[in-house]
């Protein structure tokens, strides 16, 4: 029940938080109070029984959530960002502040949705839920080019989507499975010829590669980030909607392991391609939200290098990178927030020498920059250490050129910083204030607690890889097969 | 009760029909004497429901298994089911128009009893047995809203709807019963059952499949399918805004009802090269109908090609009776039925009295005005559009599996890649509402009954999206009366 709670409970706070949204300050109490509650829940979440409901019997379809594994991590983390997202959402946003908390909130009942979900079709249901509130979110408060943003988001994702959906209906109908259920779906689909599967995989993967994001579907993305709006509680969410990578992982790779195994060595090439163009993009830029964009496009490529290498450590590795750079990434794009609301401007070229007004800002800034260039003790390094480390086993060239990224990570994460907060500069800006202590507080928590004692997430991450890598052997081992080692290297 | 001659009659079967030719009749009276229209809707509402109560007890006795006729008028549980549906519409209809026809000045109160009457024949349609009872339901059911969709009487351009549809109608009408005629010579019984039987016995003559393809034809026309599609935008444009909400939800119902007793009992006895012109009737409707619905700039004409659009996706279903279509494209059409008559119920608070101005402009900033009514415009066009956790969602899916299960993978694929298509003018008039401004205020609110129909509406896109199930199951289960059902 918990697990359904996760996903009625953000739903909730938002039809309240719309119906109190001429009181702004109840507004907030109750969106802040809907994402505490649902991180109080995704802290219980592990364990659960998994929950049961016929939902579409005529077809097979049924309501089913189950709160182990790797979606429990990943609900904490997101529920974990909710709670600066929305606080600033009705502290910051000028007008019409209670619907974009409640757009928020929606979005995180849909996340939590994608996470959970044990049924095929289910998933699909709140992969394309969660649409929405990212669209009417920019498209509402965005920048002055949303307009184009928006459409190019829409398309993508929804063409993407739409071929998944085929590839999930026909997946059933050509396997003859019982149900859309996980398990039946495990059973069955695996049984298909290589050829079947693989077309299949393809529609799949055509979906979930536009919310790895990979190159080169991933132009939606910088959009989305550069016309969201200025405070950055808009990005914590475009940072949660990089789920493809989870819906290989839980769906693409243990239901057609035939068809991964030969579509995987194109896409983990794309990842590693994705990890140093990110890279690029990120030195490149002189605007800080496509530059967190860049950089958070090149940590999607290492996680997807992680999962196509597929091995336990990489895939493990990369999900808890997921969860970890969804704190980081959005610790960081309020932190633009608060950097907007000082000096009116997202370009690092009117930024320099805020150290001297603002020292704890530029030691919280310096500290989340750390964190997103990985560097160890902090929440990015486990994943980002064993992503790499799980590819190298299978698949050492593309893995060597995504390590090429750590490298560059720390020389566009040392700049930023300089350009922001050194240098000399008369300016005058405020340092911290109450209310962005206890935005940032959450970040620094979550930041700690993924780095530090990765162990407990970590293990619930592993039992699912492991039937993961278990598919992935078996259709390796069938006659016919195609072996791991052929993906790339010795294993 | 059976006559001597052996004409067996279910009363219960006959139950809902006859309450709505009461209620006609009724209104006619109240009509007689009253020239305000409120009288008649009060009374039309009140026969509509009463169907409806006949409907479900039957429905939920557990005897939707009746016939009456031999055959000829059944009351199984797609023809009992899909009668819910077009009352429901009915109901819709009647309320949009409540508030509408003193608006728009056209407060002649013999629009309810046409419009009751023409809900008659749709339930005939979705009930007949054969093909006379069929041709008596489209032409009960076809007459009155031609002279509805005239009904703005000062309105060129509500005129021209009027004549254009009852011209192509016609035309569409004599292409049936021609069809109709040749089916009878072939297989000499006017029965589906009897006219399958003859037919799979190897008497398949040039003659039966002649007939087959104008009865597919003229059907064709009042499912508005391409190539026979064109009528459409024109009258849905043209009629005032109440009676397309009746059109596009109680017509179309009708026509799929009576295409899919033919599709399970008839068509698969006939050469299969009919399914194959039936499978590229479909291709070409969705192809057609959404590429269209993208180049509009009104919101009604938009919305009118759109109508056209889901013609294709209930095709689908059409084509995989075997493999649950037939409960697929009863869903279908119950979802269309409520996202659609919410759209157009919306549209008729947004147009002016004279229905013009539904061009996307008068959309723009509506989220500042009316936010609430923005917020459910928004939840219709995204069900429209197939997204979940909607009812349209659902019924894409249904369909999709349906005719996925029944091996036509391209058709869904093509079904799946138009739905792409659409999402993006759907996504249109949200994005107006949304992320644009405008100084145009819509008329105020004249009385509740039309936001009665909105909510209606909005319960079941939203209720039915997120529990599908029962209802479906209901469709999916229950007796069928003729073979292959």
């Amino acid at each position: 029940m918990i697990a359904l709670a996760m996903i009625v409970v953000p739903l909730v706070a938002a039809a309240l938080v719309m119906l109190a949204r001429r009181v702004l300050p109840l507004a907030r109490v109750l969106a802040v109070a809907g994402a505490v509650a649902t991180l109080v829940l995704a802290i219980f979440l592990p364990g659960t029984r998994p929950l049961d409901l016929t939902w579409l019997p005529g077809i097979g379809v049924s309501f089913s959530l189950d709160g182990n594994g790797a979606g429990s991590v990943l609900t904490f983390a997101a529920a974990l960002m909710m709670i600066p997202a929305v606080l600033v959402a009705t502290t910051r946003v000028a007008s019409g502040a209670a619907g974009f908390a409640a757009l928020l909130l929606v979005a995180l009942g849909g996340l939590n949705g994608i996470f959970l979900a044990k049924d095929l079709v289910l998933f699909y249901v709140f992969w394309e839920a969660t649409l929405i509130p990212g669209l009417l979110l920019l498209g509402i408060w965005g920048g002055e080019r949303r307009r184009e943003a928006t459409v190019k988001y829409l398309v993508y994702a929804v063409t993407g989507s739409f071929f998944m959906l085929i590839s999930i209906l026909a997946v059933k109908a050509l396997s003859g499975a019982a149900s859309f259920h996980v398990i039946d779906l495990m059973l069955a689909a695996p049984e298909l010829p290589v050829a079947t599967q693989t077309w299949l995989f393809v529609g799949l993967a055509i979906g979930m590669a536009v919310k790895l994001p990979i190159w080169p579907l991933h132009s939606w993305l910088v959009d989305l980030n550069e016309q969201n709006h200025p405070s950055g509680a808009a990005d914590v969410l475009g940072s949660l909607y990089k789920v493809g990578a989870f819906g290989f992982f839980a769906w693409g790779l243990p239901l057609l392991p035939a068809g991964a195994l030969r579509v995987a060595p194109i896409l983990l090439a794309l990842s590693a391609v994705t990890a140093l163009y990110g890279a690029f993009g990120a030195i490149g830029s002189n605007h800080l939200k496509r530059f967190l964009a860049y950089g958070s496009l090149s940590h999607m490529g290492i996680i997807g290098v992680g999962v196509f290498g597929m091995h336990l450590a990489g895939m493990s590795g990369a999900m808890y990178f997921l969860a970890a750079q969804m704190v980081s990434t959005g610790g960081l794009f309020l932190i633009v927030g608060m950097l907007y609301h000082r000096r009116r401007s997202l370009y690092l070229a009117d930024y320099g020498g805020l150290a001297k007004a603002a020292p704890a800002l530029a030691a919280f800034t310096l500290f989340l920059i750390f964190t997103f260039i990985g560097v160890p003790g902090l929440s990015n390094f486990p994943g980002e250490f064993m992503s790499l480390l799980g590819a190298f086993q299978t698949s050492p060239w593309p893995a060597a050129i995504a390590t090429l990224t750590v490298i560059a990570a720390g020389v566009y994460g040392v700049n930023l910083y300089q350009r922001l907060f050194q240098g000399r500069s008369e300016a005058v800006v405020k340092d911290l204030d109450a209310l962005e202590m206890y935005v940032l507080l959450p970040v620094i928590v979550g930041v700690l607690l993924f780095g530090l004692m990765p162990a407990p997430h970590l293990q619930r991450i592993e039992s699912q890889s492991q039937l993961a890598e278990l598919q992935l052997e078996r259709a390796a081992a069938a006659p016919g097969g195609i072996t791991l080692s052929d993906v790339g290297g010795a294993r | 009760m059976t006559f001597p001659g052996q004409i067996d009659i279910h009363w219960s079967v006959l139950a809902p029909a006859i309450a709505l030719l009461v209620t006609a009749a009724v209104t006619l009276f109240i009509a007689l004497f009253s020239r305000d229209s409120r009288g008649a809707a009060g009374a039309a509402l009140i026969g509509v429901i009463t169907a409806g109560v006949f409907t479900l007890a039957q429905l939920l006795s557990g005897e939707a298994n009746a016939a009456s006729f031999g055959l000829r008028y059944l009351g199984d549980v797609p023809a009992l089911t899909l009668t819910l549906v077009i009352l429901l519409g009915t109901v819709a209809a009647v309320l949009v128009s409540w508030d509408q026809l003193q608006r728009g000045g056209m407060e002649h109160p013999e629009y309810y009893p046409l419009m009751l009457l023409s809900a008659l024949g749709a339930v005939v349609m979705a009930s007949a047995g054969d093909l006379i009872t069929l041709i008596l339901g489209l032409e009960i059911m076809s007459l009155p809203v031609y002279a509805l969709s005239a009904w703005r009487t000062r309105d060129r351009q509500s005129e021209e709807a009027g004549m254009k549809y009852f011209l192509l109608g016609a035309f569409g009408s004599a292409i049936l019963i021609y069809g109709a005629a040749l089916v009878y010579g072939a297989a000499g019984s006017f029965v589906y059952g009897d006219v399958a039987a003859a037919l799979s016995s190897g008497n398949l003559t040039l003659l039966a499949t002649l007939g087959g393809a104008l009865v597919l034809a003229g059907l064709g026309f009042k499912a508005a399918l391409a190539p026979f599609h064109q009528w459409a935008p024109d009258v849905y444009t043209g009629a005032p805004t109440p009676v397309v909400t009746f059109m596009t939800v109680v017509i179309k119902i009708g026509a799929f009802a009576a295409l899919l007793r033919l599709a399970t009992v008839v068509f698969p006895a006939l050469q299969p090269w009919l399914l194959t012109a039936l499978a590229v009737m479909v291709a070409l409707t969705l192809v057609v109908g959404n590429f269209s619905a993208l180049m509009q700039r009104g919101v009604k004409r938009m919305l009118a090609y759109s109508s056209v659009a889901h013609a294709g996706y209930l095709g689908l279903a059409l084509l995989a009776t075997d493999h649950g279509g037939v409960a697929a494209a009863a869903f279908y059409l119950t979802a269309y039925a409520f996202m659609n008559a919410g759209a157009f119920a919306v549209l008729s608070l947004i147009s002016d009295a004279n229905d013009h101005g539904d061009d996307l402009e008068r959309f723009a900033g509506l989220a500042k005005r009316r936010p609430w009514l923005a917020a459910v415009m928004t939840l219709f066009m995204l069900s429209l559009g197939g997204i979940p956790p909607l009812v349209g969602f659902a019924g894409k899916v249904l369909v999709f599996q349906a005719v996925i299960d029944a091996g036509y993978v391209w058709l869904a694929v093509l079904g799946i890649a138009t739905s792409i298509v659409a999402l993006v003018y759907y996504f249109r008039v949200v994005a107006y509402m949304y992320f644009r401004e405008s100084a145009y205020e819509p008329p105020a609110f004249r009385s509740g009954a039309t936001q009665v129909a909105i909510a209606l509406a909005l319960a079941g896109t939203l209720l039915l999206g997120v529990f599908p199930g029962w209802w479906h199951t209901l469709l999916s289960a229950g007796p069928r009366l003729l073979a292959g059902l």
